[in-house]
């Protein structure tokens, strides 16, 4: 096959088929664009495939067995749980296929034309792609860069997939290993380290912050350490791993503190400290792509970078990795490209984290308000004051906490560490977005027995008049 | 080279042009003078020819959007070597992302009250919504706040006031909402061209209407005589071409109905050239294209020219000076029906003659019930310009002409 002197043209062409990449399609060609979307991997990208909705799977099977070891205090009587990790692979695989193929099908039905390989630009209206079958040349009249990141890597201790693994090999978690080490305590590393103790294993946590969860409201920190603790998961902060000595199959890992060093014996290693953009390459160089000193390409509301008709979006921009934020910038990128009045500002970005209790926030903790010299007024509901919360057979850890701006009123951040955080938190997305009033959550009527009553609540509280508990 | 073709001049006093149809699209080879745009401007649809050759590259608007004198209308590479496009036309045209105004340094540092449709709209309508202050409580933006400031930047120059310009608008605060839903489409080209034209005329003019009544019987007679000879020449001949002619003659013996009054400085205008209006329903709206020196044309050259320019007004390619200079405009709703109607005067014409459907109707002759085939007529004049009596005259004279028009050989020019 003669490959390399024949051009395909498309008005967009996409790159990277994950939340970012294949949002930004589908949108395009709905608002009457032809495009082109390439994938050199699974289409859903890593938050399909081996991110958000593989950990979701596990961890929902992981607390379901929880809850089922504990359902004694229900009343239920039951034998102990004993765990199939193949089937439970399967389970999880099936899920992730279904979805990949709902995505392809909204593709398809959308006349995306999807191309398999991967993509190098080679000027700035035009790129090439590694398939399987040769290389193929584009040329686009818009392109939106969407090739996401990559799990970062210890230095001089690259991932194996077998000792030492990523967030994407620790997914396959069979053969459960003993001991495991989980380097990272962001959202990855409690996520899956909490899926490994509940299965089995025994886990030890280390960060190189002296807090846990830093980034995070002090009091959600605060009680997830305890959960933690219940957890029997160990916690070792203000500790960087030093040196790795391999043995037969487990490995001891030397820790430097400023207390001094000290190791741990484990037999499997997952690294979860952070991620870093795919920007190298892709030829950005070759178009003329400008990236910052971290790698991420420079753009800007309109996620238009320095080149005209190329706009990127999702992880491999600067701002939280998070396959929401990818997917909302992928439809402002689609919109801007078809000469709609879309950009991505007066948006707060929420993060979850899925571990148990649940943590999700938006907007603005106190901390960073009292950073910023703004003045806050606060209100916290905890979930042990709520029916619903009770009844769900949790023991009610965690809680609800508004801030908001002390001289207007307007709701700046919301923090929830409990049950179903993360569906809660979709209301303190809209009221933070939309510059709502404390007011507006709490005359707002909330259904009864309901976990978003936790909302209401803690915005009384700001105002100590909540009514579940004493206003002090 | 890049050339940018910009919207030009396209007429006196036309500041603005709806974009109707790009006629090539990026990628097409275009010649010089080769028709490449068309636009709609008070009255007209226009084709603009580019005015170099080379492949289309760009195309800034779409249709339906306003373009402004000087606004880049189309960019041609004008050298051979132009960017290589898909083969096969893109299925939608891409225009450039409009123009988002740029997040001020204090949008990014104080907190902007608004919800996410309230920044929408304000993209939408170009405006940078740090330099919106908020109505509502702590400097919230409301949608009109954001609305109000688009308009002030969008604001024509002001003018000399008229009467209609210093009115606030009598729908503001009028909620359409309230008893059921309802649609917008915003009034443009013709449409709001003739919105403006009426609202000047009837607050400006005072109006007075005459109505009578012309026996054409005779005048059909003569018209289905001559049908045949007009056809022989292409020529499809109306009563409205007697009128026009009839009418011509009336404003050479009533010349004040054939002037203006110039507001200014206070003096009639009389013209010494008769161009007649012909009031024309076209799918856009009404436009009134104009037959010159209809004194000194044949009743078969006015029927001529009145089919062409009907034509070219209802399909929109009629030229932009074929629809000015009128002195007098007819105006014929005998195709509706109707008995009566009040036309408005074409301001800074003075009067407006309407003819209706001509039927037969008993009337009386010599103590005698007959019928006969009568045509209505109105004269709407400027009762600051003349008075009833002239009026009437000026409508008998007409009348005579029709009810007789072998007078018409005898009497006019």
């Amino acid at each position: 096959m003669v490959v390399g002197d024949f051009a395909q043209g498309t008005q967009v062409a996409v790159i990277g088929g994950g939340p970012g990449g294949y949002v930004a399609a589908i949108r395009a060609a709905q608002l009457g664009l032809e495009v082109i979307l390439v994938e050199k991997e699974f289409l859903g990208g890593v938050c399909l495939n081996w991110g958000c909705i593989p950990s979701k799977a596990l961890i929902h099977v992981a607390g379901l067995k929880a809850q089922i070891e504990r359902a004694g205090n229900l009343g239920l009587i039951t034998g102990g749980v004993s765990v199939d990790l193949q089937a439970m692979l399967d389970w999880k695989n099936r899920i992730v296929e279904k979805l990949r193929k709902g995505v392809a099908s909204l593709l398809s039905g959308h006349g995306v034309q999807v191309v398999q390989g991967t993509a190098r630009l080679t000027g700035e209206s035009s790129f090439t792609v590694e398939g399987p079958d040769g290389v193929h040349r584009f040329e686009f009249e818009h392109a939106i860069l969407a090739v996401g990141s990559s799990a970062a890597q210890l230095p001089g201790i690259p991932c194996d997939g077998r000792l030492v693994v990523d967030s994407k090999a620790a997914l396959d978690l069979a053969p459960l290993p003993e001991r495991l080490l989980v380097v990272g305590a962001g959202a990855v590393g409690l996520e899956l380290g909490m899926v490994y103790a509940r299965l089995g294993s025994r886990v030890t946590l280390v960060d190189s912050a002296d807090r846990l969860l830093p980034m995070l409201d002090r009091d959600v920190a605060r009680v997830m350490e305890r959960a933690l603790k219940d957890e029997g998961i160990e916690v070792i902060l203000a500790s960087r791993i030093r040196g790795l000595e391999r043995g037969e199959s487990s490995a001891r890992v030397l820790l430097a503190s400023p207390d001094g060093e000290t190791s741990v014996e484990v037999d499997r290693i997952l690294v979860s400290i952070g991620r870093w953009p795919n920007t190298n390459g892709i030829g950005l160089e070759k178009a003329g792509v400008k990236v910052d000193k971290r790698g991420f390409v420079t753009v800007g509301d309109r996620m238009e970078t320095s080149v005209r008709r190329i706009y990127a979006v999702g992880d491999m921009v600067a701002g939280p990795m998070l396959a929401h934020k990818a997917s909302y910038q992928g439809k402002v990128a689609a919109e801007v490209i078809a000469g709609q009045p879309a950009a991505f500002e007066g948006v707060e970005v929420p993060s979850v984290i899925f571990s148990d209790p649940e943590i999700a926030t938006v907007g603005l903790n106190e901390q960073e308000a009292a950073e910023r010299g703004i003045h806050v007024k606060v209100g916290v509901f905890p979930f042990k004051a709520l029916g619903r919360a009770l009844v769900l057979g949790e023991e009610g850890q965690g809680f609800t906490k508004v801030v908001s701006d002390a001289g207007s009123g307007i709701v700046l951040g919301v923090h929830i560490i409990g049950p179903h955080a993360s569906d809660i938190i979709a209301e303190g997305c809209l009221a933070v977005s939309s510059g709502s009033h404390v007011d507006d959550l709490a005359l707002t009527m909330h259904a009864h027995p309901t976990l978003p009553e936790s909302i209401e609540e803690a915005a009384e509280q700001v105002e100590k008049r909540a009514i579940h508990i004493f206003n002090v | 080279m890049r050339h940018v073709f910009r919207l030009p001049d396209v007429g006196e006093g036309i500041a603005q042009a709806e974009i109707i149809e790009y006629l090539v699209k990026p990628g097409d080879k275009v010649k010089a003078d080769q028709p490449v745009i068309r636009i709609e401007t008070d009255k007209a649809v226009v084709e603009l020819p580019s005015p170099v050759a080379g492949t289309v590259v760009e195309i800034p608007f779409k249709p339906g959007d306003t373009a402004n004198v000087g606004d880049p209308l189309l960019i041609i590479e004008t050298e051979a070597e132009a960017p290589a496009m898909a083969q096969g036309p893109p299925p939608r045209k891409i225009e450039p992302p409009r123009p988002v105004p740029p997040q001020s340094e204090a949008a990014q540092a104080a907190r902007i009250l608004a919800t996410p449709h309230t920044r929408r709209l304000a993209r939408e309508l170009g405006v940078d919504i740090a330099t919106v202050k908020g109505s509502g409580d702590h400097g919230r933006i409301t949608d009109d706040d954001v609305r109000g400031v688009a308009a002030q930047a969008t604001a024509p120059p002001p003018k000399a006031p008229t009467a209609a310009a210093v009115q606030a608008p009598a729908t503001a605060g009028f909620d359409f909402e309230k008893y059921g839903p309802t649609r917008r489409v915003p009034l443009k080209g013709v449409r709001k061209r003739i919105a403006e034209v009426m609202v000047r005329s009837v607050s400006t003019i005072p109006h007075v209407s005459h109505f009578d009544e012309a026996d054409v019987t005779d005048l059909m007679a003569v018209v289905d005589r001559e049908k045949a000879l007009a056809e022989s020449r292409g020529i499809k001949l109306t009563v409205l071409s007697f009128l026009a002619k009839a009418a011509a003659a009336a404003l050479i013996a009533y010349p004040s109905l054939n002037s203006s009054l110039d507001e200014e400085t206070g003096e009639l205008v009389y013209k010494d050239y008769i161009h007649i209006g012909i009031a024309t329903d076209t799918e856009a709206g009404l436009m009134v294209p104009v037959i010159r020196d209809v004194d000194r044309k044949s009743i078969l050259q006015i029927a001529s020219e009145l089919q062409g320019l009907s034509a070219r007004a209802r399909d929109r390619s009629i030229d932009l000076e074929e629809l000015r200079g009128g002195t007098f405009t007819l105006t014929n709703v005998g195709a509706v029906g109707g008995k009566f109607a009040t036309p408005i005067i074409l301001h800074p014409q003075v009067a407006i003659l309407c003819s209706l459907r001509a039927e037969p109707r008993p009337v009386v002759r010599g103590g005698e019930v007959v019928i006969r085939t009568m045509m209505p007529l109105t004269l709407s004049f400027d009762h600051r310009v003349l008075d009833g009596a002239e009026a009437g005259r000026f409508v008998n004279y007409i009348k005579d002409l029709l009810e007789d028009p072998l007078r018409m050989l005898v009497d006019v020019a």
